[in-house]
């Protein structure tokens, strides 16, 4: 009784802000619309008992995506410009995508969705479980991916101080051509 | 390798200055307080003698005071501030003689120039540094400062 | 081992709950449960908010060599209530030309996050409103959703120097936040647990700032430093540099909307103050030596939320100290001091740890007889 009120609390809030956050005309409130989408699934997390990821979905998404594209869209020209419609084709485009995109996910999630439930309804998930899960090479072990991902995580952030470094050095250089010159 | 030593022993140094700076505040935490708790230390609170606050006229015991109503007080004053109103009297020689029938101060306009002070040329006004002068009604701040009934104190011969 | 504990709330509690499942359908007794929890959270939120105002003030006076409030009863006791009916009951000013909907939302995003972490603070035996597995994950989780408010506050008030103060605020939060969570992740390495009350109970003989020794204290202090700072309170109070940028990002902000800033500000204080006290200073376990049960039941009989309160308020105290003693760093120091030096010693550090606890070098491992739980 209680759960279900909660949920469908949170199912409605998801539905209306991510509906929100698309339709909004200005990109400071999509932003927020979406993190209050991010928010109410984390708050799904947290129904489920799985406290794990309701941490790092508010974590990672909320306290440090969200913030960080924030930051972004201060940092971008006239953050509270009201964006214009787009064309017809590229709405229609979009959401056909869209579309498709949900059914794929629907379908994934209609198939798997009873055996998960059912997985996480068991108990609480140990965080010493999930440790292990990330850290072992055994099978349903995932060290492997874990490193690959970090690695990749590493060169993005190699890449991107190359990206800036770059710019100076091709300024210095504007700089030596135009003293020869 | 000379970097890296350096910065470590910056880390050490820039811990010691910091904890010498909570040191020092720790002290201060302990001092004792300068804070002056007004209303309750009236009887020991010591005011300077050079605070001007309220202009009185003294009088002495035989409620006689100095002005002789000479209005150059009233004249050096920026403000207007100072009202002398005078009265002529006959003395007992016939004469005729100017002496002092009120001498206004307005509490509310006065900016403490001293001026009035300075000028005085028998010195019968001063500044005493009685400070709280605060009233409810404005027409309190004006002061007449010759008692009722005090005459001008005799020139000694 | 069982000591007498004559002052503890638990029992108390205890009853409670019975008493209403006994006499109420589940669904209203967990509902009245939860609001009964609610009230006690907000109640103890305002209250220690209430505490913490006077406490900043006396203290801030005393090493300015000033008094502090002493008018309004006994010590200025009553100031602080008296300062909090005045923010209630003052007018909210509208200004024109923000964006209504954001400008409005974001004091609750910070008052929400605060008490988001509020609640997840084991105060003594039993009193604890939520005590989740990730505990300490869930501490670090919530409370990075204040930031947002920050930030949006900062953009939404349409005004330069909210909208610097939030940026600032929002680079030196982020920042800081990774040293914070390191720091604690050193300790959770040591305890391998994340869950509050697990932490706790672990520390019964040996708080795990002298378990841990060496890389403990390290980061601790570093806990401490990053927490600081993520509160935005002087030195590293450059979002509200009042000489440059008025009050930074609650320039536009009057009346109870200010109010909830200036609260979420002092418990974002107590909170950091309060998960030290847990993960290193032994939580609300009273001091015990093992094998001297009388000593050790002299100690029980002081309950344990005083252990708590005790406890955190020399750490409080320890960042009012800081805070009247430093000037203010600048933007560029500031960054440095978090990701060329508190973060790599971090890294070192947690490195140490794990060395530490896989030679079997804590305290407990060492000494089992002095120590071991």
């Amino acid at each position: 009784m209680l759960e279900q009120i909660i949920f469908s609390i949170l199912a409605i809030a998801i539905a209306l802000f991510s509906v929100l956050a698309v339709t909004s005309k200005r990109i400071i409130r999509s932003a927020i619309y979406l993190l209050f989408v991010l928010l109410a699934t984390a708050g799904l997390f947290l129904m489920l008992n799985y406290h794990f990821l309701f941490a790092v979905q508010v974590t990672v998404y909320a306290g440090g995506i969200m913030v960080l594209f924030i930051m972004a869209i201060f940092l971008t020209h006239k953050p509270g410009k009201i964006v214009e419609r787009r064309t017809n084709l590229k709405i229609i485009s979009s959401i056909l995508l869209s579309g498709g995109g949900l059914i794929l996910c629907g379908y994934i999630i209609l198939r798997n969705v009873t055996r998960v439930y059912n997985y996480l309804k068991i108990n609480e998930i140990n965080m010493q479980d999930i440790g292990r899960a990330m850290m072992g090479t055994e099978k349903y072990q995932f060290l492997l991916p874990f490193e690959a991902i970090s690695l990749l995580l590493l060169a993005c952030i190699i890449g991107a101080i190359m990206i800036a470094r770059k710019e100076k050095n091709i300024e210095t250089n504007d700089n030596k051509d135009l003293d020869h010159k | 390798m000379q970097s890296f030593s350096k910065y470590i022993s910056g880390i050490f140094t820039s811990l010691r200055s910091l904890l010498k700076g909570m040191g020092v505040t720790w002290k201060e935490f302990w001092t004792k307080k300068v804070t002056m708790e007004y209303p309750e230390n009236r009887e020991t609170l010591v005011i300077s003698d050079r605070w001007r606050s309220e202009l009185i006229m003294p009088h002495d015991e035989n409620n006689e005071h100095a002005c002789t109503a000479c209005g150059i007080c009233m004249m050096n004053c920026p403000n207007g501030t100072i009202k002398v109103i005078s009265a002529s009297i006959e003395t007992e020689e016939g004469k005729k003689k100017k002496i002092l029938d009120k001498h206004i101060w307005d509490y509310g306009s006065c900016t403490y120039c001293n001026l009035c002070v300075i000028t005085c040329p028998s010195n019968a006004i001063i500044f005493n540094n009685d400070f709280e002068g605060a009233v409810f009604d404005r027409n309190k701040l004006v002061h007449q400062l010759n008692k009722p009934g005090s005459k001008l104190r005799d020139k000694k011969k | 081992m069982n000591y007498k504990q004559p002052l503890e709330l638990n029992g108390l509690l205890l009853q409670l709950d019975l008493f209403l499942r006994g006499n109420l359908p589940p669904f209203w007794a967990s509902l009245i449960e939860g609001l009964l929890i609610l009230i006690a959270v907000l109640a103890a939120y305002a209250v220690i908010a209430l505490i913490l105002i006077y406490a900043e003030r006396k203290v801030t006076a005393f090493f300015q060599a000033r008094l502090g409030p002493n008018r309004v009863g006994k010590y200025g006791f009553i100031q602080s209530i008296a300062d909090m009916i005045k923010i209630l009951i003052k007018e909210i000013i509208h200004i024109n030309r923000v964006d209504r909907f954001l400008f409005y939302a974001a004091p609750f995003f910070v008052i929400c996050a605060s008490v988001m972490a509020f609640g997840a603070i084991p105060f003594g035996q039993g009193l604890q409103a939520v005590d989740f597995n990730i505990g300490i994950v869930y501490v670090l989780a919530v409370s990075s959703l204040g930031i947002i408010g920050v930030l949006l506050a900062g953009w939404s008030s349409n005004n330069k120097y909210s909208m610097i103060g939030a940026m600032r605020s929002g680079a030196q939060f982020i920042s800081y936040e990774l040293s914070a969570a390191f720091a604690l992740m050193t300790i959770v390495v040591m305890t391998g647990t994340m869950q509050l009350s697990e932490i706790v109970e672990n520390q019964r003989y040996a708080w795990n700032i002298f378990n841990g020794h060496i890389p403990a204290i390290v980061a601790f202090v570093i806990y401490l430093i990053s927490g600081h700072a993520e509160t935005n309170r002087a030195p590293f109070d450059l979002p509200e540099a009042e000489g440059e940028l008025t009050a930074g990002y609650h320039t536009e902000y009057s009346g109870m909307q200010f109010g909830f800033y200036y609260l979420a500000e002092y418990l974002n204080m107590f909170i950091i103050a309060a998960i030290a006290t847990t993960v290193f200073l032994g939580g609300w376990m009273p001091i015990q030596i093992k094998g001297m049960d009388a000593f050790n039941q002299i100690m029980w009989y002081i309950p344990s939320y005083v252990w708590f309160i005790g406890k955190t308020a020399v750490l409080v105290f320890i960042s009012l100290w800081v805070r009247w003693s430093f000037p203010r760093l600048r933007i560029d120091l500031l960054l440095n001091l978090e990701w060329k030096y508190l973060l790599p010693i971090n890294l070192v550090n947690i490195l140490i740890m794990v060395l530490i606890v896989l030679a079997g070098w804590t305290l407990t491992d060492l000494f089992p007889i002095l120590f071991g739980n």
